[in-house]
């Protein structure tokens, strides 16, 4: 409570001497009107500006693209697997249809 | 602003490419197979690690077997057609009936007898221990079946 009355205490106290930066009130009401303009761009095109602002720089842009590379090794050896294991289920059938009188349609 | 858009479908290209390589390189193999001759006995080699040697044998074993199989299927055939005969002919098992029937089951027995002998010589043809797996999951496939009201010879 003590300290509460002087921190107000040393606030009405305290003066700003040090200037202003030049044109500072042009540059506030340039933020202003910037965010108020960015509120109003459509969400995918921020977006896209986030995007492509990161996608400029090398390291980023390198990143995504191994990343991408690798995402596809990757679903391309996972459906390689996915197919090799039912051909072989098929063609395991097949073998003892074959080879089953019991099984088989077809001889 | 050109760059950023050039990466971004670089990126989804390369994607594409990686995917669609090793997917057609993965699976040309199996995907050709059921076109070539004998496809069930090319998967058996390629399956169980066969040499051309054993696979020859093995090409060999399967190709008499199907021959008796045949004709085994041809006297099954036979018997079912007499006992349908004889049953069309009574409204009671009559001695003849029950002879056939037992004909008819010793048939379907020497036919059973006959595909797990088959089973036995193609494994022991393999490495033993592919034999060994051979033999197990071809059991396993075959014996547990309710064979003989899925028989469609």
């Amino acid at each position: 409570m003590q300290s509460d009355q002087h921190l107000r205490q040393t606030l009405r106290e305290w003066k700003v001497e040090a200037p202003l930066p030049p044109r500072f009130q042009e540059q506030v009401w340039r933020r202003i009107e910037l965010t108020e303009a960015q509120d109003r761009t459509p969400a995918w095109v921020r977006i896209w500006e986030r995007m492509s602002a990161a996608l400029a720089r090398p390291s980023l842009a390198f990143s995504y693209i191994t990343l991408l590379l690798a995402a596809g090794l990757l679903a391309g050896y996972w459906q390689v697997h996915a197919t090799r294991a039912q051909a072989d289920e098929n063609m395991g059938a097949r073998y003892v249809q074959l080879v089953d009188p019991f099984l088989s349609p077809h001889h | 602003m050109k760059r950023p858009i050039i990466v971004l479908f670089a990126g989804i290209a390369l994607a594409a490419l990686a995917y669609c390589g090793v997917y057609y390189s993965g699976t040309a193999s199996c995907c050709r197979m059921p076109k070539g001759n004998a496809p069930e006995l090319t998967w058996l080699k390629q399956e169980f690690h066969l040499d051309d040697v054993e696979f020859k044998r093995i090409t060999e074993m399967h190709s008499a077997y199907l021959t008796g199989c045949a004709e085994r299927c041809r006297r099954i055939d036979q018997k079912n057609e007499e006992v349908a005969h004889l049953l069309a002919a009574s409204d009671h098992v009559t001695p003849e009936i029950e002879k056939a029937l037992k004909e008819s089951a010793l048939l379907r027995a020497d036919c059973q007898a006959k595909m797990l002998q088959h089973f036995y010589d193609v494994s022991r043809t393999m490495p033993p221990d592919q034999g060994r797996r051979y033999l197990a999951w071809v059991q396993q496939q075959t014996i547990p079946s309710d064979s003989h009201s899925q028989m469609h010879h």
